[in-house]
């Protein structure tokens, strides 16, 4: 036997890696790829001050499609003195070795415990990954609360679309930042210069968009954060440099944000109240953009993100631009609104394959002109037809069920409409079309014009879940979101002061990776409820009307606009979108926040 | 062949010109945990960033023309690890696609030589060896690898998705040598790969860390080297670049 055998001692240019406690866990647990880091376009600064740690509180195959993360990770790595690292939350099984050999959660970058950084950033996207993070500051050894937090331990800030209502978490948390971050990460470094844990704090609570939480139960909070809008969004190249993962990840594309905010006025969207007002980078920053980022990633396909791709002004002429980049090269707009996705998308489907997901969210006219979708079923059948017709093979329908004002005939109708949709991908699609159905519970969040209307409840959503079930054809697949989780996001989405307790019962009963069906115990939060003395599924520690979120977060738009808003949802009564030209009053423009198109 | 779905590019056009490379790397640090489907998608994209165009399939599908011979466990080192790549014709000459390549490559991969091939080779793999550390003693370990070899027949037995096997280690496990490291262990084996398949390195350890009573976590795998058939000698022998 011949065997091509190596020189002895031959070293990995990494060194000895990694250390030997993680080579011992790495050996144990499944995925061990998600701990190690190494991935294309890393950046890794020793000895860099401040250190940063950024976190998604989710595995990391969901936290690295996360943007936000991709934007600060580069924007503090690239731009300014300090360093960002990465740590997300890990798999329960890494989780339980980590506990059992006493291993403190790592950054992927330097492997140095998160516990020593200067600042931990974490993002929220949802309500399901808040026993994440007290998951993640358990295993990183950092006090869970922040009170209690000594003058060497890093600074906690939260940031991203869930502190919209920063209560549930209020206590866990040093700080958050309200709003969109790029323009004031210079701010947040410098603060972090002070001598003494309490002097960073005080620093960091002068920076705008920064809400101080009260340390105690009777404590005052800081006067509520004014969300922050990146103004400079149109005039700034966007990321073309990401972190790839070479570990399989969500999304395996490379993603250029063209445009950022929606003001459609979905009654039920807080993003789209949450990122106002529409702001749109020019064409060729778009197109330079995609050239840049496809060289860097090694990707073969570039998705042109934002909150509703097809409204961007100038989306035909981006994308045949893109798409001459390179031949064959695919380019994918994940998230389409109906009414502009009909005409763009036999031009956009186009030597395309894969599938398209369209939201109609509501099954009747009525309920959709409530909720102000501004789309009817012809619109809805037109774009099926162009779907199919452009050469995509898949298409899902999302809906909701428990929406205001929603009765049984409105959830039946989801099916009536869903067969014609069905009848549509057969006749056209030539036996390969495959539809399906999504649908999900409807929560009021914070900041829309539904935000003081009830939840519909275990009862209603499970009943409509059923009536549905039975009237759709049967070539249709449908998936439910599950109640029990939506009872969750329902208690915490409104909850007040002192709804902490249920989150760290919940923990503390085991949950986490709420977001997950395998892991999602209901159980682990009926206890907490219990103890607290809360229902689940009814808003924890405030009542219906009350709004303890603005205690703590200005979003900048008008409490009479959304008042207005529910009056015309009750009325039926459709919201133009304030690109038309007419302004709808929301509040958010001035102070050198403006809407910002490309002409 | 290894191989994602890739967009339609150069698919239908000339395959005559097409080049044919063997490309050595080193598969370490934090690599070392990529499966081995991750290690070539790794490998495909580092090829992308460094503007060297893969070749492609005929028909609906395509597919680039990339292979890795033998599979690297996850969790395991290599430092002379094989791929087999069709490029297309406008592709630079190996010696600067060497250059072009670890630098576009991620930490852990390292592209160390790329040689031209004819379009007939098909490496095979024949013999791999390995390294492997334990914790365990050391002396108990070395006198297990002495009876391994003393016996005529060792019974195994694989538990699969298609199945149970039974295999004989005997059949495919060459020189199997202990020494002593700190905190426990190096064990240092030879794998036959035979018309019917190969042992697998956590198949050695697992029977001789179990005999000795120590755990059978590996620590350390690495694979040292790999003879391939099919991969001329000269191919075989060349240094890093």
């Amino acid at each position: 036997m011949q065997v091509q055998s190596t020189a002895s001692g031959r070293r990995c240019p990494s060194g000895e890696w990694p250390r030997d406690e993680l080579e011992d866990l790495l050996a144990r647990v499944t995925r061990p790829g998600r701990y190690v880091g190494g991935e294309f376009n890393l950046r890794h600064k020793p000895g860099a001050r401040p250190r940063v740690v950024l976190s998604y509180p989710d595995a990391y195959e969901v936290g690295m499609a996360n943007q936000a993360l991709q934007i600060l990770y580069a924007g503090i790595n690239d731009e300014s003195a300090g360093s960002a690292e990465r740590a997300f939350c890990p798999w329960p099984d890494m989780a339980d070795l980590m506990r059992a050999r006493g291993v403190a959660l790592w950054s992927l970058e330097s492997q140095s415990p998160v516990a020593t950084c200067d600042l931990w950033g974490i993002t929220l996207p949802h309500e399901l990954t808040f026993t994440n993070v007290l998951e993640m500051l358990d295993l990183a050894g950092v006090t869970l609360h922040a009170a209690a937090r000594r003058d060497d331990e890093p600074i906690v800030l939260g940031g991203g679309p869930a502190v919209a209502n920063p209560w549930p978490l209020a206590p866990f948390f040093d700080a958050f930042f309200i709003g969109e971050a790029e323009g004031r990460l210079g701010e947040l470094v410098e603060a972090l210069g002070a001598a003494s844990r309490a002097e960073r704090l005080e620093a960091l609570g002068r920076v705008a968009g920064v809400w101080l939480p009260p340390r105690d139960d009777a404590g005052r909070a800081g006067p509520p954060a004014r969300r922050q809008v990146f103004a400079a969004f149109s005039s700034t190249m966007p990321v073309t440099r990401p972190v790839v993962p070479v570990f399989e990840a969500v999304h395996d594309r490379a993603v250029v944000e063209l445009m950022r905010g929606c003001t459609a006025g979905c009654r039920f969207c807080q993003a789209g109240m949450w990122y106002r007002p529409v702001r749109e980078r020019p064409a060729d920053m778009v197109v330079d953009a995609a050239r840049q980022t496809l060289a860097a990633t090694g990707c073969d396909e570039v998705s042109l993100v934002s909150l509703s791709s097809c409204d961007y002004s100038a989306i035909a002429e981006v994308v045949e631009r893109v798409r001459a980049l390179r031949p064959g090269l695919r380019v994918s707009l994940p998230s389409l609104r109906i009414d502009s996705a009909a005409v763009q998308l036999a031009r956009f489907g186009a030597g395309q394959r894969g599938s398209v997901t369209l939201a109609p969210e509501a099954g009747t006219q009525a309920l959709r002109d409530r909720v102000n979708k501004g789309i009817d079923e012809r619109q809805v059948l037109e774009s099926v037809e162009a779907v199919f017709s452009g050469g995509f093979t898949g298409l899902k329908l999302y809906f909701m069920l428990g929406l205001p004002g929603e009765s049984d005939d409105d959830a039946a109708a989801i099916a009536q409409m869903a067969a014609r949709a069905a009848d549509l991908a057969k006749r056209i699609g030539r036996g390969r079309a495959r539809l399906s159905v999504a649908v999900s519970s409807y929560v009021p969040k914070p900041h829309t014009a539904f935000e003081h209307e009830p939840f519909a409840g275990e009862a209603v959503l499970r009943r409509r879940q059923g009536l549905l079930r039975d009237a759709l054809p049967h070539s249709v697949k449908v998936a439910f979101h599950d109640v029990a989780a939506s009872l969750v996001e329902a208690s915490l989405a409104r909850a007040g002061r002192g709804s902490d307790a249920l989150v760290e019962g919940a923990w503390r009963a085991g949950a986490r990776f709420d977001g997950w069906s395998e892991h999602f115990d209901v159980r682990a939060w009926d206890a907490a409820a219990g103890s607290c003395g809360v229902v689940l599924g009814e808003t924890a520690f405030s009542a219906l009307g009350a709004a303890p979120w603005r205690e703590a977060v200005d979003s900048g738009i008008e409490e009479d606009f959304l008042k207005e808003e529910r009056r015309r949802a009750a009325a039926g009564l459709l919201t133009e979108d304030c690109r038309g030209g007419r302004c709808v009053s929301c509040g958010v423009c001035g102070d050198g926040v403006e809407m910002d198109v490309v002409a | 062949m290894t191989g994602h779905s890739a967009s339609p590019r150069r698919a239908g056009e000339t395959t005559v010109a097409d080049r044919h490379w063997l490309v050595w790397f080193a598969r370490c640090g934090p690599a070392s945990y990529l499966s081995h489907l991750d290690t070539a998608r790794a490998l495909q994209r580092t090829f992308a960033r460094a503007g060297i165009d893969l070749a492609l399939s005929q028909g609906f599908r395509p597919k680039v023309r990339f292979s890795l011979p033998l599979p690297l466990p996850v969790g395991a080192a290599g430092f002379d690890e094989l791929a087999v790549a069709e490029v297309t014709a406008g592709a630079p000459p190996p010696s600067d696609a060497v250059r072009a390549l670890r630098a576009a490559a991620p930490e852990g991969l390292t592209p160390t030589r790329v040689r031209e091939c004819s379009a007939r080779v098909r490496p095979r793999p024949r013999a791999a060896r390995y390294a492997a550390e334990v914790r365990g003693d050391a002396v108990i370990l070395a006198a297990e690898a002495a009876r391994f070899a003393a016996e005529d027949e060792v019974l195994v037995e694989r538990t699969s998705p298609k199945g149970r096997r039974t295999l004989d280690l005997k059949r495919y496990i060459g020189d199997l040598i202990v020494e002593a490291v700190p905190g426990g262990a190096r064990i240092c084996f030879s794998v036959r790969h035979r018309s019917d398949g190969a042992a697998r390195p956590q198949e050695v350890v697992d029977l001789l860390a179990g005999r000795a009573g120590c755990p059978t976590v590996v620590h350390r795998l690495t694979r040292l080297g790999v003879s391939f058939e099919g991969v001329p000698r000269d191919e075989m022998s060349g240094r890093e670049e």
